[in-house]
């Protein structure tokens, strides 16, 4: 499916346009960014996190009195999956040193360090190993490793990114550990884009001073999770991995110590008591909670679980009620839709354009302000082009790199994406694509320090699921640095505690009927049971035929 | 351009007014479904709820490859669930997990010889250069050719050729010399990365200006300031020129480097 | 006319030396020839029955590129490569319905009816650049050496796919072209024995004692040969398994390009002699060539 004839002659517009705003970029003149005042009124204005519509304040839980999204909201005041009084937590069916939830980047660092210290670790996660978001994440990874670059303005740009409200520990954490977690990487055998002398290829993003992003083609997720995984692999003498194997609560021992969790096998529907005596949790976000209905990006199992289950232990959060839009999701062709189109391609030099063919952002804004402006010009000025299926896009001019760069960048630089436009009869270095925002990660989670502690002793904590780190707005490749960084350190750290020596007491599920009291006295009737582990994506005719009523077997 | 009537939300398929359904046929079984979706998609509006068989549904995890015919055609087609989109009388199956031989190695002791890799995958000159494995892809790599550029000896070649590869599997399900050619490739990918592709010296350099200390105060600094100061020092920043070759552009204040 | 170059894998491996001798050669003499930019096993492992297809499909992809470069030949160096590829022409050529069969499965790949030519490099010599041509252009010519040229088997069996009807003239004249006077001897086709090298060494050792036995009777200072599994079992092999037949008499082995290289007036960075072969490097020495810089890592 190739643009449509319609669509075909609005393209001419955006090649009318661009002979000459590719001799500006070569110029080294950009349309002018806006002041941080111009900032807070687009997005009060236009960004979905300023509306009061569609949230609401926590009922219940450390954070009560929260706003947050309306689906946040209803994870957060859900119901266990368990019935405590049936489970006998006497006989663990699993006792390690390290439980990990979650086999993403994060959860599979922290396993890495974890049998670097001489621990077992269990790494249990609800998809297969790799299944995640860092997979997913395209266009690179963060860390002042260039010349003019210093962990000192990777923390400034970090924090002028999330608007001065990340927690600066972490953000020091971060610009401090981020070219050593490239280091580790290189040495793990990772691929980076290079300079034929070796040096790493690095590149702007939106909010930064200096080139700092280095990439592994349009593929850097992937590549770092393919490398992770395979070395976990190598060490499967210290590391079993339980895919399809969620946990769905945390399991405390009567000290009030993290002691392990109560593990699901999805497959077999069977639950099992995981001992440990130090617990990651690296579960990752929240995209399929769907926050207003939007597309996300995320992966097919991104639904907050982590969170909810520290919450009922009583672990509460940073910077939740934040939620990132990334500014360029696919908007046509349909089958694609929601999909991240990275902005290394905006950091490539491709401009973000409406219908007419005219620039009228800054392609680099952080990306709260620049899914701001694209939602503007749709809602506001109404230039957004609308596709057959009705949905809204904009322009984002990608033949434009083949201009600046030389002919065939597009190809070597963005792999991925050419492929999965070229499956759909569209040349993105031919012909630009059309975006609009989409749901791409939650800001905020679980509260830790800089080496992942929460308040509960044992319990760690790294990645997409926590909070602080980028305040209200992550700039780009400071996930995939998260990730890497964090679940070093919660690996290291939770390793630290154990091997300091952890005397577990009698494990206690007595937390989750605490937390459902909680409920009641809140005159919380209707919640819901959480994790929900997977979105469920029926149509209402087809589940009007499931008959929620008729007899259940096992009843 | 007048605003959407009707908007699919989320994930959740919608067959938007006027819309055609056709006929797809999961593991044998007909359901009507509407055209243009994904084959993921497509069998979500049917009922189906995934446990297996969907992970990123962006097509680079892999957990989605699938494999079809077309009505009156002999040939067998794969592709992504999460990418594939629906034919008329398209008969498919997911195969969301192949097994598959994975050699343990430890990638600080290997040499980045292909005799390493041979020893370890002795399997690969089972190959026949039937290209099986190449049909298979969904993304296009040319197995065949890594394959047989690990049996040349040139593992720099096989990296960047596999380098588009998913792990999906479906290149060993389709194998007549029952090689992994997925895992030799993860091998041969991460020799290259670690031994093969040149260090980064820079990267070097600041690994050990962390371990001494030097950004200890810089960053215990910029910890204490108030958003005042911050915000006065961010607004400052220098911007780095885009067009400028890498190592060769030096702020004015240099500081904080 | 353009010419494709078929390299083989072990002549890109554990024989490169071999391949850069004749590429060497190649350019001395000027002939261009251009590997194949995309190629794969010529099957050799595999292809030693024909009674099924899949076999052939690899040679016959390595045929395919050649056609799809618009190559008109398509020259090897090694013969088992040789022999493989060579086969599988005629197949492609000769039977209609296998052909077929063959073409109807690689259905990714152009059809394929034999178009390309498929050359040793000996034959290649003789009839592209021609022996009078090679004899204007050889610098150092190897006048004194007495040169036994072993074929194995690949070249001449079986017998459609021979390089000539009866082994030891073309080579011979190869020899005499570059100078050398060439030596006759009754093994010259007597098999390496091959990959038996690994399962029975034994049998081996006894062929080849017999090879080195017949060549050094028939007065010859050197043996050249044409296939790198050859050279492993009749140069690299050589002094242990002539130690097991306890024969104390040691050969110089040498591939035939290394001798054309030598004669090209090339220094040992082209002709690259194996410096863990005493017996060679010794012959090498005694004949005034260097083997300074060059070693061949063992």
């Amino acid at each position: 499916m190739s643009y449509t004839p319609q669509m075909q002659e609005l393209i001419k517009k955006v090649e009318a346009t661009r002979p000459e705003r590719v001799a500006r970029a070569k110029r080294g003149e950009n349309f002018p960014a806006l002041s941080l005042e111009e900032r807070a009124v687009v997005l009060g204005k236009f960004h979905p996190d300023y509306q009061e519509e569609g949230r609401r304040a926590l009922r219940v839980g450390p954070d009560k009195g929260l706003v947050v999204p309306e689906e946040v909201a209803k994870v957060m005041e859900s119901r266990s999956m368990l019935r405590p009084e049936k489970i006998d937590l006497s006989k663990p069916d699993y006792d390690t040193d390290i439980l990990i939830l979650g086999a993403g980047g994060g959860g599979t660092s922290a396993a890495l360090m974890a049998t670097d210290a001489g621990l077992k670790v269990i790494m249990a996660t609800k998809l297969r190993h790799g299944d995640a978001n860092t997979m997913m994440a395209e266009g690179g990874i963060q860390a002042a490793t260039q010349e003019c670059d210093s962990p000192y303005y990777h923390y400034m740009d970090t924090i002028g990114g999330g608007h001065f409200t990340n927690q600066p520990d972490l953000v020091a954490a971060l610009a401090h550990d981020a070219p050593l977690s490239i280091a580790w990487l290189e040495a793990l055998g990772m691929i980076f884009n290079k300079k034929p002398d070796g040096r790493l290829d690095s590149r702007h993003f939106g909010g930064s001073c200096r080139k700092r992003m280095q990439s592994s083609g349009d593929m850097t997720g992937a590549e770092i999770m393919r490398v992770l995984r395979d070395e976990a692999r190598n060490r499967r003498d210290r590391i079993s991995t339980l895919e399809f194997t969620p946990a769905v609560e945390i399991i405390l021992d009567e000290s009030g110590k993290c002691a392990g969790a109560v593990l699901y096998n999805m497959e077999t529907r069977e639950f099992f008591i995981a001992r440990a005596k130090a617990v990651v949790i690296a579960t990752g976000g929240n995209g399929r909670l769907h926050i207003k209905g939007f597309a996300t990006t995320n992966h097919y199992g991104a639904t907050m679980d982590g969170v909810v289950m520290c919450y009922r232990v009583g672990v509460g959060t940073t910077c939740l009620p934040s939620t990132q839009y990334h500014p360029t999701g696919v908007a046509y062709p349909e089958q694609n839709v929601g999909l991240l189109i990275t902005e290394k391609v905006r950091g490539l030099g491709a401009h973000v354009l409406n219908i007419d063919g005219e620039q009228f952002c800054f392609p680099l804004e952080p990306r709260d302000v620049e899914s701001a402006e694209l939602i503007k010009e749709a809602l506001e000025v109404n230039k957004a082009v609308v596709t057959p299926t009705g949905r809204y896009g904009l322009w984002l001019d990608s033949p434009m790199i083949d201009l600046l760069h030389g002919e065939g960048t597009v190809r070597k630089e963005l792999p991925a994406k050419f492929i999965q436009f070229e499956r759909h009869g569209i040349d993105i270095s031919k012909d630009p694509m059309l975006v609009y925002p989409t749901l791409h990660y939650q800001n905020g989670g679980i509260a830790i320090n800089a080496d992942c502690e929460t308040v509960v002793p044992g319990l760690y904590s790294a990645g997409e699921c926590t909070g602080g780190l980028h305040g209200e707005n992550r700039l780009m490749g400071n996930s995939l640095q998260d990730v890497i960084t964090f679940g070093r350190r919660a690996g290291i750290s939770a390793a630290k505690y154990v091997t300091g020596g952890v005397e577990l007491g009698k494990l206690t599920l007595d937390h989750i009927a605490k937390f459902e009291k909680e409920l009641v006295d809140a005159g919380i009737t209707d919640s819901i049971i959480a994790p929900i582990l997977l979105p469920d994506y029926s149509t209402d005719e087809v589940s009007a035929r499931r008959l929620a009523e008729a007899r259940q077997e096992s009843e | 351009m007048s605003a959407p009537k009707q908007v699919a939300t989320g994930d959740r398929a919608i067959l938007p007014e006027g819309a055609k359904t056709i006929p797809i046929y999961v593991m044998g079984k007909r359901y009507e479904v509407p055209e243009t979706l994904t084959i993921m998609k497509a069998m979500e509006f049917a009922g189906f709820k995934f446990l297996r068989g969907a992970g990123c549904r962006g097509g680079i995890c892999g957990a989605c490859p699938t494999v079809y015919r077309k009505e009156g055609d002999y040939k067998l087609y794969f592709g992504l669930a999460c990418q594939t989109v629906v034919e008329p009388n398209m008969y498919l199956a997911q195969i969301p997990f192949y097994p598959a031989n994975r050699a343990v190695y430890d990638i600080e002791q290997i040499e980045p010889l292909a005799d390493a890799v041979h020893a370890l995958y002795p399997e690969i000159f089972r190959c026949v250069a039937c290209n099986n494995c190449s049909k298979a892809c969904p993304m296009k790599v040319e197995v065949l050719d890594y394959i047989s550029a690990i049996k040349q000896g040139d593992l720099a070649r096989a990296a960047k050729l596999s380098f588009d590869c998913i792990q999906c599997g479906m290149c060993a399900s389709r194998c007549m010399g029952e090689l992994p050619q997925y895992h030799i490739a993860q091998l041969v990918r991460r020799l290259y990365g670690k031994y093969i592709q040149p260090g980064a010296e820079h990267l070097q350099k600041r690994v050990a200006q962390i371990e001494s200390g030097k950004y200890d105060g810089m960053l215990a600094e910029l910890q204490k300031m108030s958003h005042a100061e911050l915000e006065k020092i961010y607004k400052e920043r220098e911007r780095e020129p885009d067009m400028v070759p890498l190592g060769t552009w030096m702020p004015k204040d240099v500081s904080h480097l | 006319m353009k010419v494709s170059y078929y390299p083989g894998c072990t002549l890109k491996t554990k024989a490169k030396h071999l391949e850069d001798s004749a590429l060497a050669s190649l350019a001395a003499l000027g002939v261009e020839i251009r590997e194949l930019p995309r190629w794969n096993c010529c099957g050799a492992v595999h292809s030693l029955a024909d009674d099924d297809l899949i076999h052939h499909v690899a040679p016959v992809r390595d045929l395919i590129r050649a056609k799809d470069e618009g190559s008109e030949r398509l020259v090897t160096l090694c013969s088992m490569c040789y022999n493989t590829l060579a086969r599988a022409n005629l197949l492609m050529r000769n039977d209609e319905v296998k052909r077929k069969t063959i073409n109807d499965f690689m259905t990714e790949e152009s059809d394929y009816q034999g178009e390309v030519e498929v050359e040793h490099l000996i034959p290649f010599l003789r009839d592209v650049i021609g022996w009078d041509n090679l004899r204007a252009k050889i610098k150092v010519p190897l006048t004194g050496m007495k040169i036994a040229s072993y074929y194995g088997c690949t070249l001449v069996r079986p017998q459609n796919v021979a390089i000539e009807p009866v082994a030891g003239k073309i080579m011979n004249e190869f020899v005499e072209a570059l100078g050398a006077e060439p030596i006759d001897f009754s093994a010259n086709t007597l098999c390496c024995g091959s990959y038996q090298v690994l399962a029975h060494p034994d049998s081996v050792a006894d062929v080849v004692g017999r090879i080195i036995e017949s060549a050094s009777r028939a007065g010859a200072d050197a043996l050249i040969l044409s296939c790198p599994l050859c050279e492993y079992n009749l140069l690299k092999k050589q002094e242990e398994l002539l130690e097991k037949q306890k024969i104390g008499r040691r050969m110089p082995v040498f591939y035939f390009s290394q001798l054309l290289a030598m004669a090209l007036g090339l220094g040992p960075e082209s002709y690259r002699p194996d410096m863990s072969d005493a017996a060679s490097v010794e012959f090498l020495k005694s004949k005034n060539f260097s083997v300074e810089s060059a070693a061949v890592q063992a």
